[in-house]
């Protein structure tokens, strides 16, 4: 454990593709299982792209609903691989906006739902509660994926699915 | 204090260590240590750093443990003090100082060690009258939990705080990966896979 696990660029532009495809089939909704059941998660206002290969972002797209807009589809079939991507995810009365970022997903701009302010010891206690609730579904989530991308038939079956969600795009 | 309030940005590490037993005093004892001490006016251009609360950037001290402990998390913050001069104003300062050197003497050519010895000078005149660029860096660290959260996606910060966490705990803080998220087995399929993505423009 000295040196941990690798991070792998493509694996988390793999994982973000596959999120955006999985929430829009699923209509965002996930059964992540014991403990933490149902959750909705949707692609909000931020999908950055990159070329595979680069790090450096080379399209953005913002404003209300990104993902529902030709042009993000058509990044993907352009070539283009997700370097960032915003979510919304919701689990019971509790609301979340997140960002992850490149290869180590990163978590940015990560809005938890309000706490209420009652001391510092409470505070610190309500938001590390919080945080630690969204790692447990993006991790929860990065399991359901790796779980998919390591069976045989990721790329004859999922792949597939994939790819022609995203070619549509280009005859809607 | 962006760890207590507002979006958080951060960056996941691994604390890779044991911990000691009895590690609150240990540990406050380490914190005081390494604490940002307030660097003499005349100091150069040299960053000072050490550990503060995150409440307050002149609170050093770490005594108090309400302050910063809150099982199992601890609390703390980077200080790094840093001052810059501005350089186009320094370059035609010492510029004009050599020309005045020059015609005193009615030469052509200020000799270098001459503009190098006005350059030192002015710095170390202008250094003492210049206030330091402050900024401040949150960390929680989930002493049980084994992992903390830096309140920076910065490279160069990341990697000054490592090198003083380990100094202060003896340490290591390994950048964590998605793969620690799942079972060994499963990452090291993923590990071995090839880019798939791709191959949705051919």
């Amino acid at each position: 454990m000295s040196e941990g696990r690798p991070i792998l660029p493509h694996q988390a532009a793999e994982f973000y593709t596959w999120l955006w495809w999985s929430s829009e089939r699923n209509e965002g909704v996930f059964d992540l299982g014991d403990p933490l059941g149902r959750v909705d998660v949707w692609v909000d206002e931020r999908l950055a792209f990159r070329t595979p290969g680069d790090s450096k972002v080379t399209a953005v797209l913002t404003g209300d609903n990104p993902s529902a807009t030709l042009e993000a589809r058509a990044a993907l079939a352009g070539g283009k691989v997700l370097e960032e991507l915003r979510l919304g995810i919701r689990r019971d009365d509790r609301e979340y906006a997140i960002t992850l970022k490149g290869a180590p997903m990163h978590f940015t701009r990560l809005k938890l739902p309000q706490v209420l302010l009652e001391g510092e010891d409470s505070v610190i206690y309500d938001r590390m509660h919080l945080y630690e609730e969204v790692e447990s579904v993006i991790g929860a989530l990065f399991r359901q994926f790796a779980g998919v991308r390591s069976e045989g038939d990721w790329e004859s079956t999922t792949l597939q699915h994939i790819r022609k969600w995203i070619l549509a795009a280009e005859d809607e | 204090m962006a760890i207590l309030s507002g979006a958080l940005t951060v960056r996941r590490f691994l604390v890779v260590g044991d911990v000691p037993e009895g590690f609150r005093d240990t540990y406050r004892d380490r914190l005081n240590e390494y604490a940002f001490v307030e660097p003499p006016i005349e100091k150069g251009k040299e960053p000072t750093e050490g550990w503060c609360q995150v409440h307050n950037l002149l609170d050093t001290e770490f005594d108090d443990f309400d302050r910063w402990l809150h099982m199992p998390y601890a609390m703390f913050s980077l200080r790094t003090d840093k001052k810059a001069l501005p350089a186009k104003l320094l370059t035609a300062t010492v510029r004009k100082k050599c020309d005045e050197w020059c015609q005193e003497r009615g030469v052509e050519r200020c000799p270098a060690s001459v503009k190098s010895e006005i350059k030192e000078q002015l710095e170390t005149e202008w250094l003492a009258r210049t206030l330091p660029r402050v900024a401040t860096t949150d960390c929680v660290w989930n002493i049980d939990g084994g992992y903390l959260l830096l309140h920076s996606l910065s490279e160069g910060v990341a990697d000054r705080f490592r090198k003083r966490f380990f100094q202060t705990f003896g340490l290591k803080l390994i950048p964590a990966s998605p793969l620690d998220w799942i079972e060994a087995e499963v990452a090291d399929e993923l590990v071995g896979s090839a880019p798939s993505m791709p191959e949705v423009s051919e």
